[in-house]
């Protein structure tokens, strides 16, 4: 088995389209999902990398497991939906806990799936209007959205905070947010490699790191004896 | 099993082999509800397309499935236990061909077990009990372990690990025990050296309590205690690395350092926990919600979890195999893919456990083996059911199974079978990718396609095949579409291959399977194959391209092969209409290229003439056009062309014109022959009009340019043709090459009054001549003038211009005698600045050389002045250089070196070569 380089995980409350997300980017297509049982994960070749993003059930049930996932990532997708609010919450309250375990720069970005679904049209509205035109029918059940991105922004930057991580040294709140739809495919492709981008400088730098003896101090940053006093 | 449950599609088919439709359609309906209400609607419609559409649902059904497995009695139940029901087996071990099972009365037995091949290809398995044991307690053995280095058994009874005999089952003498434990494991990734020795992790009966122990032949050693922050329940070992299930959570746990790192909580009151080594630095564990939870030691899953039912008891594992045991199943799940791939009922199991990879799984009556089908019989099922990726994960997780050149030889193939089966689903990206990594005799592929492969080819299909199709035909159904997509798959796929390393040993094949492809197609690369180096073989492509009309690259098969005398023939066909190939429009002068450049004379011959009647200026060029260095050697002769070309007088005037003045070649009569026909030529356009002033016709132009530039024609045999022809121009010329410059400027100046032709007959006649010659005739032309007096205004005219525009071809001091008083200085002011300039710029330069002269005259004397230069102090002290004596006078020679001699010394070296030199000396 290929040993990948690099983990990303995929948290977020069951339904909110974590699975589709996945397969909309890993397989292109939209099927129907069956609630994801414990996780599964894929392989990503990213130039010449290999990327594992995993992704998690949002079940109560499983919710044990996902510290042990999160172990090691070097990014994670926290996923709402932007039709129901409490996805949102969520995000804060069950699943950020998990992220303990992730390593200590790890990135976060913050995802509002099912756009499709909403009448609202974000900024970069033009290629949704012609994707969810196709699917015509669609029009009428559809209904204003009810997470706006100021929210997903406002959760992002606390985030930051939580994790003391320094918000100028981090993706900023704007490159950070998303909101997508697995069904159309609308900012898939940019989510995921948004991320691979961000991810690769990482990986190269860790490996740089364990290969050579000699510690480079300005790269080790000051958070990461302060930061598991502050949250524990 | 699954084939009990769901008919395979196989013998479904073969039943439907012998119905009509209507009647398949109900037969299938009583197999599968799922498609029940679906076939209603569809009854009506075309009976392939519903085949193909829902045929496949049911058997997707049996996809699910794979045999990884059969489960084979090993122990009966009366071997064990007769009729005393009231005996449940507590544990098993196995070790090589040693069974053995502890009971709740406290008894071991011993079996060996020998294994049977059945002629169905399953195994079974005998065993033979040797002995069994009591061990003296009123306790139910609850584990045992077999040491084989030590030839010892670890048995766990009353809370306290015995050691015994592995063949006698005799307690070691030493009475070595571990005392208190409740459950233990060995560590198959030790970390002590020493291979007498085991080492033993077990869990105390002292709470939250581990230890580590090293076990020898007959004692045992405490390592290390370290104590968990909650009961520990189950324990497996790696390195210095346990995993441990304590009541609320799992942990992995570095007995070396004590480092802890939680996994994953979970819940001891709901079900017991598993903690199972499946592997380096891995352990599998029984999660929430039925799940198989991998986790290495660095506390980090690198596999997606496996789902079991709720209620597993036992896991087990068997590369690339999980197994689990619940209380009605047996479930295999792959780790390569965490796809269940087998279900076998099995009621009341409650050990699950695996041997150096012998699964075994007991009820408490019975023992039992699983024996895993072969990989590769398992693959071979997998292609069979078309579930390519299935099979190809499994053949590669089977590589450090198997030893390596048998896997590659077993991979490679089942990469073939996957790239066809591919191919046959028209997924041919893929089955390119997997045709070239296995390296496939690309002949396979070839041999698909009817008559692709030459006649003459020795090739056979592997056995076993590599797939079920007998050609495309059958492969496509006779789908034209398909069968199109098939062949330009083939098409780019020899084209990429036919120059890499696969092609080795088969170029003939693949070029020749190309050919025929392109050529059916109508393809432009045919062309491009047939130029380009090749493996084409002739008579096999050559009745193909007959096949499909194409004669041109027929041809050009016919040229790669040596034979341009067919291939100019087929061509000279197809201009002529005879045989029809539209290829290329401009066929003929193809042709005439191609004979240009064609070294054999005979074909050219054979079709000059042809060549000559379609068009005379372009059909010539096959002997104008040749390329120069083969000219030298197999030169054709030029006069066996210009009597072939007798006929074509155009042809014959570029032939000469060719010889004449690109070749350059100084033979009288190609000049002499090439004058009159240009003279004819114009003499026959000048006829019908009979005007004198007609312009210049561009024969005339060549004419006159040949007549100038040429010094080898037949001057007087021109003259004698062109006389009374009315051609003034060319008689001057004429008169010029004669040397007669009067007559010729005569004919200029008087006889046409053209006074610039005039000029230009003083320039191009003189041309390579001094420059004495020039001005002798513009001094004769300038008499001329002047000679009719100043009555012949236009002469004067004529005159002035002329000095003024050339005033450098004239003798100044001469023209100005010449010249009539009455003329004004204005008048010739050009002529004179002109002169004066000339005049005075020779001055200049002269003075200038003469300068330049004196100053090198200079040099030479300073140069002189130097080597003379320097006094010489002559005393007594210096000696001849010859005689060695003083100096008695104050003369003596200088040497160029500087050495001295006496003026006699010198005269007499002359004179005598022996005596030694004084440069030597010096
Ligand atoms: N309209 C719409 N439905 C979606 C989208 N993404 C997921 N779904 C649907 O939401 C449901 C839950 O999706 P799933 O991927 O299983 O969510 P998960 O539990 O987070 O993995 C499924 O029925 C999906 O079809 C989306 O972008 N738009
Ligand atoms: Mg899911």
């Amino acid at each position: 088995m290929r040993k990948p380089d690099g983990k990303i995980v995929l948290l977020g409350d069951m339904n909110v389209g974590k699975t589709s997300l996945l397969q909309r980017y890993m397989e292109r297509r939209f099927p129907d999902t069956v609630s994801t049982v414990g996780g599964a994960f894929y392989l990503k070749q990213w130039r010449s990398f290999n990327i594992s993003i995993w992704d998690t059930a949002g079940r109560e049930q499983f919710h044990g497991l996902g510290s042990m996932y999160c172990r090691g990532a070097a990014a994670i997708i926290l996923t709402y939906d932007v039709n129901n609010p409490q996805s949102l919450f969520e995000l804060e309250d069950r699943f950020l806990g998990l992220t303990e375990t992730a390593n200590n720069d790890c990135l976060f970005a913050i995802v509002g799936n099912k756009v499709d679904l909403t009448t609202e049209r974000g900024p970069e509205g033009g290629e949704k209007d012609q994707a969810s035109g196709k699917t015509g029918s669609c029009v009428s059940s559809k209904v204003p959205k009810q997470v706006h991105p100021e929210d997903a922004m406002a959760l992002y930057k606390k985030i930051l905070k939580y994790k003391m991580l320094d918000e100028r040294e981090m993706p900023g709140a704007e490159q950070m947010c998303f909101e997508t739809s697995a069904k159309t495919g609308h900012n898939v492709d940019l989510l995921f490699e948004t991320l691979f981008d961000l991810v690769v400088p990482m990986i190269t730098r860790q490996k740089a790191e364990e290969s050579s003896p000699i510690v480079d101090i300005t790269i080790c940053k000051a958070p990461k004896q302060t930061r598991s006093g502050c949250c524990a | 099993m699954s084939g009990n449950v769901v008919p395979s599609p196989c013998s479904t088919t073969c039943l439907c082999g012998f119905l009509d439709p209507p009647f398949k359609l109900r037969l299938q309906t009583l197999h599968l509800q799922k498609v029940v209400t679906a076939n209603l609607k569809i009854e009506s419609l075309n009976w392939g397309a519903f085949q193909q559409e829902h045929f496949m649902p049911d058997y997707a059904v049996d996809m699910m499935n794979i045999k990884a497995f059969t489960l084979v009695s090993a122990v009966e139940r009366e071997l064990l236990m007769g009729d005393r029901d009231h005996i449940s087996i507590e544990c098993v071990e196995c070790c090589g061909r040693n069974l053995y099972v502890g009971t709740n009365d406290c008894f071991i037995y011993h079996f060996l077990l020998e294994e049977k091949a059945m002629p169905t290809g399953t195994a079974t398995f005998i065993a033979t009990k040797q002995l069994h044991r009591h061990l003296g307690f009123k306790k139910p053995v609850n584990e045992l372990c077999a040491a084989s280095a030590l030839n010892r058994l670890l048995v766990l009874c009353d809370n306290s690990i015995t050691l015994v005999n592995m063949l006698n089952l005799e307690p070691v003498p030493s009475g070595a025990r571990i005392k208190g434990a409740t459950t233990f494991a060995v560590n198959e990734n030790p970390v002590n050296g020493d291979p007498f020795c085991v080492e033993v992790c077990i869990i105390s009966v002292k709470r939250r309590t581990v230890q580590m122990f090293l076990v020898y032949e007959d004692r045992v050693q405490i390592v290390k205690e370290v104590s968990t922050t909650e009961q520990p329940l189950a324990v497996a070992v790696d390195g210095y690395f346990l995993c441990l299930a304590l009541t609320t959570q799992y942990i992995i746990l570095n007995y070396s350092t004590g480092f802890s790192q939680d996994l994953f909580p979970y819940c001891s009151e709901e079900k017991p926990p598993i903690v199972k080594r499946i592997g380096r630095q891995e352990f599998l564990l029984a999660g929430p919600g039925g799940l198989g939870m991998f986790a290495t030691v660095a506390g980090i899953s690198q596999r997606a979890p496996v789902h079991w039912s709720e209620n597993v008891i036992g896991a087990a594992v068997c590369f690339p195999y999980v197994i689990a045991l619940d209380d009605e199943f047996i479930t295999v799940h792959s780790m390569l893919d965490q796809q269940q791939k087998q279900t076998l009922p099995f009621k009341e199991g409650h050990i699950l456990q695996d041997f150096e990879g012998r699964v075994i799984v007991a009820t408490s009556k019975g023992v039992y083996i699983l024996v895993p089908l072969p990989l590769e019989k398992q693959i071979q099922d997998l292609l069979a059911n078309r579930r390519v990726e299935e099979a190809l994960v499994l053949a590669k997780g089977a590589r450090r199974n198997i030893p390596k050149e048998k896997f590659q030889v077993m991979y490679r193939r089942i990469l073939q079978q996957a790239g066809f089966i591919q191919f046959a689903q028209l997924q041919f990206l893929e089955a390119k990718e997997l045709f070239r990594s296995s390296q496939l005799d690309v002949r396979e592929l070839i041999s698909l396609y009817p008559f692709l492969l030459p006649t003459s080819s020795s090739f056979t299909r592997s056995h076993p095949p590599l797939h079920e199709y007998a050609d495309l035909n059958q492969l496509t159904q006779g789908d034209q579409e398909k069968m199109a997509k098939c062949k330009r798959f083939l098409m780019s796929y020899l084209n990429e291959i036919r120059s890499t390393e696969v092609a080795n040993g088969y170029k003939e094949d693949i070029d020749t399977a190309l050919l025929k492809l392109y050529a059916e197609a109508d393809h432009d690369s045919l062309l491009d194959l047939l130029v380009t180096e090749n493996s084409c073989l002739l008579t096999d492509s050559a009745a193909w391209l007959e096949k499909h009309k194409k004669y041109f690259a027929l041809g050009l098969l016919y040229h790669y092969n040596k034979q341009d005398a067919s291939a100019v023939q087929l061509w000279v066909n197809i201009v002529n209409g005879d045989i029809q190939d539209s290829t290329r429009s401009d066929l003929y002068e193809y042709i005439v290229d191609f004979l240009t450049y064609c070294l054999d004379q005979e074909l050219v011959w054979t079709h000059a003439d042809w060549l000559l009647q379609k068009s005379q200026e372009v059909g010539v060029q096959v002997f104008t056009k040749r390329p120069l260095d083969e000219q030298q050697q197999t030169s054709f002769n030029p006069d066996d062309i210009i009597s072939c070309l007798k006929k074509y007088p155009k042809a014959l005037v570029k032939y000469l014109e060719h010889l004449v003045i690109d070749r350059r070649l100084q033979k009288e009569e190609y000049h002499t022959h090439l004058a009159l026909l240009y003279l004819e030529e114009v003499l026959r356009q000048r006829a019908p009009t009979g005007g004198k002033d007609v312009e210049a016709t561009e024969t005339q132009a060549k004419l006159r340019r040949l007549l100038q530039k040429s010094d080898l024609y037949r001057v007087h045999l021109l003259k004698e043709k062109i006389q009374g022809a009315g051609l003034p121009m060319e008689s001057a010329i004429l008169h010029g090459k004669l040397g007669e410059h009067e007559k010729a400027l005569h004919i200029l100046v008087h006889e046409m009054g053209d006074f610039s032709a005039a000029e230009d007959y003083c320039l191009w006649s003189s041309e390579g001549q001094d420059a004495a010659c020039r001005q002798r005739l513009f001094h004769t032309l300038l008499a001329m003038y002047l000679r009719a007096g100043p009555s012949a205004h236009d002469l004067t005219v004529a005159a002035v211009d002329l000095l003024n525009h050339h005033a450098r071809e004239f003798d100044a001091t001469q023209v100005l005698q010449l010249l009539p008083d009455t003329w004004s200085v204005q008048l010739l002011c050009p002529f004179l600045t002109g002169a004066m300039r000339d005049s005075i710029h020779a001055r200049r330069t002269t003075q200038v050389a003469l300068g330049l002269a004196k100053s090198e005259n200079l040099i030479y004397m300073y140069d002189k002045m130097k080597l003379k230069g320097s006094a010489i102090w002559l005393s007594e002290k210096k000696l001849c250089q010859l005689c060695q004596n003083p100096f008695g006078e104050p003369v003596f020679v200088r040497y160029p070196n500087g050495g001295l001699v006496h003026t006699h010394c010198a005269a007499s070296r002359h004179t005598n070569p022996s005596s030694p030199s004084p440069g030597t000396r010096t």
